[in-house]
């Protein structure tokens, strides 16, 4: 039966050709390969958020009268709601902390070097997007941590030259936070940023398909030596390795939805006294707590100015990184670029750590 | 202004007033056509007087005044002629002069204006006249009547120079200035020697003392809570004078309005002398617990009811079933918390049980009516509650320990083919 249905679809679609390629298909083997699981581990968080994020569609109600009220049936109410939403929510995060941990590894890999520049500009581009979806979902259960900390981060915007206070309007739907910038959220949570990422992340895992599995600048050395790299088959070997990682990562994301649930806390209210410990989600904690620390003013500039125009130039830094790190293709790559890499890791997880003791 | 002020009012319009009240308080602004006085000439020769006494006043009214505010000035209350020089000429008969009032004076010159409703209107339209007509009821005022010059008139509790409105902190009869003005007289025992209550002992000076100790003290300076009650608000302030054994409900009731009408209908109503005072006290009422009530050492029904009467069987009963909402709540609340430190949403049985609680209250309430009945249907609903949330409260525990074994299968099943995969993948490596 299995057979025929195969035999039907082939004599359409050339699976024949497809299972070819699938069978073919190696994957180098070294001592740096689990790092290659930490970009299957993202794709299935992505799945996770993409099926939880739908079902919780079913119950939500994205207006300011109805958002916090919807959440509060969805986890007291709805079967297994409290399950979903937790799923959601602690997905997001990890799949965050995981792209962070994709994007170091490939960083110190050097994987971006030719001729993968476009992998790792969809990839890093990806990342944005993931933290705007994390940016836009926190603000969807209106309540009142999330509203103060929104007012703040889309606050932030303003200090952008020239555009600022336009950023800050198109971001609130408006001179404040209110309901239309929970709808403006919801739309760009739902429509907006999952066709980005269905286009990047297409883009992202056919360059890699098309290109194969970078290797190391070390391994990459030897093999020109003439050294024979050790392959593994795609299917089954890698792909049943990329399946009980995921397996890993759902029993971890059902641990902590059953142990830590994620508080909903009061519902917003724009005449409430802005309640203490106001911070956003800890991948923004490291930014927040820099402007925190910027004096108000730096040779005649506005220090929040300078910041975003630091930080947004760190982004283009990232983004074209392939570009700087020029010889690395050659087998030779930047002592600088690993020492900013390195610099910029401890300085995450140090401003991390330190918003998180402020507050 | 001046001139225009005696013409309106005249000595003989001022002799009207015998009795009159001490209110000197503008508790609306001034018209805009009322300017600040300016210096009169008592003030040129008054304010550098080497006499303290003489030099004092001139000074306070040149301050902070609420009169001098509104235009008006020392010749306005001690009469006299600010324009002449000399000392003998601007305090010659001619000129109306009055010197110091003292005594029933002094209440005859406050009343000239304050009883004046055409006049008072131009400065304060919303402001009482009758403060003098109350005054006259007062003790203060039957005893000044009978030539007793201890007493107080206005200006003893609002000040005859630097006179603040009443809304203003700094007045002596700001409201959480009463007490200390009240009892700068009736906490002094010299002052108050020769005084006796209306059953002939001494009357008491401790009153501040007691009324430190109270709720309504705590509540007036620890929550800053203007409406509650001071001196004034029991004993009236111009027609100040005690309740009065038969109105003490009357005058609680003013703010315990349900405990007041509970109470008018129970027997007890019938039978207390003085009211709520015969179980909360006057001044020093303290914060009431449910102690008070019932069969035990602190409770006060027993001060009355012994082992076997209806009166103490009630008290039993209601004290008993107080109680027993009281731990149903306490154990809802248990396991509420319980459930919530699990991770359950609570928020609904968390409200309930606030809405139990205020069953409790009402039982405390209805208690005044000391109708055993009635307290036991107000306290079976807040059982019913509880019941209720103690019901959720297990569907919660249960289902975490649901999830719990849910979770712990799935891991399980998960470990299993995690460990499935594992061995495949080693098997692969091999060849095998």
């Amino acid at each position: 039966m299995t057979q025929q249905v195969f035999a039907w679809l082939d004599e359409r679609l050339d699976l024949s050709g497809l299972r070819a390629f699938v069978a073919d298909k190696t994957v180098p083997k070294h001592r740096h390969s689990v790092w290659y699981y930490m970009g299957g581990i993202t794709l299935f968080l992505v799945g996770v958020q993409v099926a939880t994020g739908i079902l919780l569609l079913l119950y939500y109600r994205p207006s300011a009268g109805e958002a916090y009220e919807s959440v509060q049936f969805i986890v007291s109410q709805v079967q297994f709601g409290w399950l979903i939403r937790n799923l959601h929510s602690w997905s997001a995060n990890l799949l965050i902390l995981m792209a962070f941990v994709h994007l170091f590894s490939t960083f110190f890999l050097r994987a971006y070097r030719k001729p993968r520049e476009l992998t790792w500009i969809t990839g890093v581009l990806l990342l944005f997007i993931m933290m705007g979806f994390g940016f836009s979902g926190y603000l969807l259960p209106w309540n009142e941590l999330a509203f103060f900390a929104t007012k703040v981060g889309t606050g932030i915007a303003g200090a952008v030259p020239l555009v600022g206070d336009f950023l800050v309007r198109f971001l609130r739907g408006g001179d404040d936070v209110t309901g239309a910038t929970l709808t403006r959220f919801y739309g760009i949570h739902v429509a907006i940023l999952p066709l980005i990422t269905t286009v990047l992340l297409a883009m992202h895992l056919l360059f890699i398909q098309r290109q194969g599995m970078s290797v190391p600048p070390s391994v990459e050395k030897r093999e020109k030596a003439g050294e024979k790299i050790p392959q593994e088959p795609f299917f089954p070997n890698y792909v049943l390795h990329d399946v009980m990682w995921w397996y890993v990562a759902l029993a971890v994301l059902a641990a902590l939805s059953l142990f830590l649930p994620w508080e909903l806390g009061k519902k917003a209210d724009a005449f409430a006294s802005v309640p203490a410990g106001i911070r956003p989600e800890w991948y923004f904690l490291a930014m927040f707590q820099t402007l925190k620390l910027i004096p108000s003013h730096v040779l005649g500039f506005e220090g929040e100015m300078l910041g975003v125009l630091g930080f947004s130039a760190a982004a283009g830094l990232l983004l074209v990184m392939p570009f700087l790190d020029r010889h690395a293709a050659d087998g030779r790559p930047s002592k600088v670029i690993t020492a900013a890499g390195i610099l910029a890791v401890i300085y995450l997880v140090v401003f991390t750590i330190y918003g998180y003791l402020a507050a | 202004m001046a001139t225009w002020l005696r013409n309106l009012i005249g000595p003989a319009h001022a002799g009207r007033y015998v009795l009159a009240g001490a209110a000197l308080v503008l508790a609306v602004s001034a018209p805009a056509a009322a300017q600040p006085a300016q210096a009169s000439g008592c003030e040129t020769c008054h304010q550098d007087h080497p006499l303290p006494a003489l030099s004092a006043p001139a000074r306070a009214f040149g301050q902070t005044d609420v009169h001098r505010e509104r235009g008006f000035t020392c010749v306005d209350c001690h009469g006299g002629n600010p324009n002449e020089t000399d000392k003998v000429r601007a305090k010659a008969p001619a000129t109306g002069f009055k010197g110091k009032p003292s005594g029933q004076a002094v209440i005859a010159v406050c009343t000239r204006c304050h009883s004046d409703a055409t006049l008072m209107r131009k400065y304060a339209p919303k402001q009482r006249v009758d403060q003098g007509a109350e005054y006259a009821t007062s003790v203060h005022g039957q005893q000044l009547a009978k030539g007793d010059t201890k007493v107080a008139t206005c200006i003893s509790c609002h000040g005859a120079h630097g006179v603040r409105l009443v809304s203003d902190a700094k007045s002596p009869v700001y409201p959480v200035n009463v007490a200390a003005t009240c009892t700068q007289c009736h906490a002094d025992p010299e002052h108050m020697k020769g005084y006796k209550l209306p059953d002939g002992s001494p009357l008491p000076t401790d009153q501040r003392a007691k009324y430190e100790k109270s709720v309504h003290y705590a509540a007036m300076t620890a929550r800053n809570d203007l409406s509650a009650p001071t001196c004034n608000d029991c004993h009236g302030n111009h027609g100040a004078a005690p309740p009065g054994v038969g109105a003490v409900t009357n005058v609680c009731g003013t703010c315990h309005g349900v405990f007041a009408t509970k109470f008018a209908l129970s027997t007890h109503s019938q039978i207390f002398d003085k009211g709520c005072v015969e179980c909360h006290s006057n001044h020093e009422i303290v914060k009431p617990t449910d102690a008070l009530l019932g069969t035990g050492q602190s409770s006060l029904c027993v001060t009355c009811h012994s082992d076997g009467d209806n009166g103490f069987k009630a008290a039993a009963t209601m004290r008993a079933e107080i109680e027993k909402l009281k731990a149903a709540i306490d154990r809802s609340h248990a396991l509420v918390a319980t459930a919530e430190n699990a991770g359950m949403a609570m928020d609904e049985q968390t409200l309930a049980l606030r809405e139990a609680g205020n069953h409790l209250t009402l039982a405390r309430t209805e208690m005044h009516a000391f109708e055993p009945k009635a307290v036991t249907t107000v306290l079976e609903a807040g059982l019913g509650i509880t019941a209720k949330v103690d019901a959720e409260g297990q569907a919660a525990l249960d289902e975490v320990s649901f999830r719990k074994t849910g979770l712990a299968v799935s891991l399980g099943v998960i470990l299993l083919v995690v460990v499935a995969l594992a061995l495949k993948i080693r098997s692969l490596k091999t060849g095998d």
